[in-house]
């Protein structure tokens, strides 16, 4: 089906580097809304929901904040640390949104593995179902998010 | 069902090649001949119509700030437009409040130039000029801060306000397609007007700082604009609490400076924070000052040295330094120049002391 205007705009400026080095979409060849739905998909396999992970990260990010960029325990096993940056980031979605630029990264103890996003990522997951393109800097892999903030995690249903 | 998406593509089709004739048209036959831009009610601004109100203005070396190039997505080009922008868009609503809509307040980079129009902006943007100059020394500070230090050459002086801040052009270079710009608050001396420093504390994946610590090199030609910003020391005599952390000491830096040369006594405690003993800087600096500027007291804090890093100064976060201080903060000032989080958090420590919101004064990183 023929693309909206819209969505060709807003491709063009996702694929830009207007608000982010090297833009949202990394390598990824295809368009925002084949990325969003393959994402929805992997997500909805895993049993969560863009709500569910997006209160997580935010909860978490929440948590890390007053410790002004030293990391705190979530819980025996979750370490958090959320870094503040110069200058706000605005969506890239036509809407009013701006935010900090806070980065904030959740690392488990007992296997080691970790991720990273920002405030923009939980504002386009929640808001837009969007985690951002494969070989962009700030890509938030489903699986690996949800592995990680959710400690009782226990494999796709 | 095949019919149905049949006819939606060809409604689609039609739709989307009406738009591409209007956008055509627009651009190559429509003739707007030349406008004038008044600007509050004094200055004349003779342009060629249709172009946005934005890119006049930045041609004409006259400086909106802006962040996202004009394509109506940051929503910070505002401007009062009293006659002749037409209506409001629907790309501009999301980012105008209502008063703001009552004020007649609009994009600029959203109004398109189609006959004369009479706008209004801040004075102090009137002062704004555009710079060219060169990189002339970078210097480590921390592992993710450095010092670049800019030479002027047109103009070859620029006149700040302590405080302030400039708005420094990226380039295009590899991963950055588009320029931009980026606000940084000015760390120099203004007595010494033939150069400007600034203090960058590397972002991850930012665009201009990725290109200030891979790309930019002594010698470089760079290019900004400026000054901006109401943050200042206030005329009163009131003593002051600093707080800062990480790159937030830039704007600290140039009232300093500013206290040195206007002999300025205002007794003043600067709380400068840091996570690691290895984030602090400008130690011998402010030691400097210490001596320089009478009443001029400053506290480092470091929340947790790491093993083997030698830190005989206060440890904590920089609130909780604040907070041991104590006392009646009622009759002092508050500057804060920071992380949103340390902002706030300064915010609420110093309003238990005593100090009243109006008496606190911050950048907040933004």
């Amino acid at each position: 089906m023929e693309r909206m205007p819209q969505e060709k705009k807003l491709e063009y400026l996702l694929r830009s580097s207007k608000i982010v080095a090297a833009g949202f979409l990394g390598d990824d060849p295809r368009s925002p809304e084949q990325i969003i739905e393959t994402d929805l998909t992997a997500l909805m396999h895993l049993g969560y929901t863009v709500e569910q992970v997006a209160e997580r990260m935010q909860e978490l990010t929440v948590l890390a904040i007053p410790k002004l960029g030293n990391p705190v325990q979530a819980s025996g096993r979750l370490q958090i640390c959320s870094e503040d940056y110069k200058g706000e980031i605005i969506c890239p979605w036509p809407h009013p949104v701006r935010l900090a630029k806070r980065v904030t990264t959740a690392r488990r103890l007992d296997t080691a593995e970790s991720i990273r996003w920002s405030d923009l990522n939980i504002h386009m997951i929640a808001e837009h179902g969007f985690f951002e393109g494969i070989g962009s800097a700030f890509r938030v892999e489903p699986a690996v998010l949800v592995r990680v903030i959710f400690e009782d995690f226990a494999g796709p249903v | 069902m095949g019919s149905v998406a049949l006819a939606v593509m060809i409604v689609s089709s039609i739709a989307a090649g009406l738009a591409l004739v209007l956008v055509v048209a627009d651009r190559f036959i429509a003739n707007y001949g030349e406008c004038t831009i008044t600007i509050n009610d004094e200055r004349k601004l003779n342009v060629q119509g249709g172009k946005n109100v934005l890119s006049a203005l930045t041609e004409e070396k006259l400086f909106i700030p802006s962040a996202c190039g004009g394509r109506g997505t940051c929503g910070y080009c505002k401007v009062k437009a009293t006659e002749g922008a037409g209506p409001i868009l629907p790309t501009e609503t999301p980012f105008l409040t209502p008063e703001e809509i009552e004020k007649n307040v609009r994009l600029s980079c959203q109004i398109k130039i189609r006959n004369d129009l009479k706008i209004e902006i801040p004075e102090e943007l009137l002062a704004v000029r555009e710079f060219e100059g060169v990189c002339a020394e970078i210097t480590d500070l921390t592992y993710d801060t450095k010092l670049f230090h800019f030479e002027l050459q047109d103009p070859p002086t620029i006149d700040f306000v302590p405080g302030q801040y400039i708005q420094l052009l990226c380039p295009k270079y590899k991963g950055n397609r588009e320029e931009v710009y980026r606000a940084y608050s000015i760390a120099s001396d203004p007595a010494e007007n033939t150069t400007l420093d600034l203090v960058i504390r590397r972002a991850p994946n930012g665009i201009c700082t990725t290109w200030c610590f891979e790309y930019l090199k002594a010698g470089d030609a760079v290019r900004f604009n400026g000054p901006y910003g109401e943050f200042r020391l206030s005329e009163t005599d009131a003593p002051m609490v600093w707080v800062a952390g990480g790159s937030g000491m830039a704007p600290f830096v140039a009232l300093l400076h500013q206290m040195r040369n206007e002999n300025i006594a205002r007794s003043t405690t600067y709380f400068f924070g840091g996570n690691k003993a290895k984030d602090m800087f400008f130690i011998d600096l402010m030691r400097q000052f210490e001596k320089d500027v009478p009443n001029f007291r400053f506290v480092p804090v470091v929340v947790a040295p790491d093993a083997g890093e030698q830190w005989d100064g206060e440890r904590g976060l920089v609130t909780e330094a604040l907070e041991r201080e104590g006392g009646d903060l009622s009759g002092h000032e508050g500057y804060l120049c920071g992380s949103p989080g340390m902002i706030d958090a300064s915010i609420k420590g110093l309003k238990q002391l005593g100090m009243t919101e109006e008496r606190i004064f911050y950048d907040k990183f933004a």
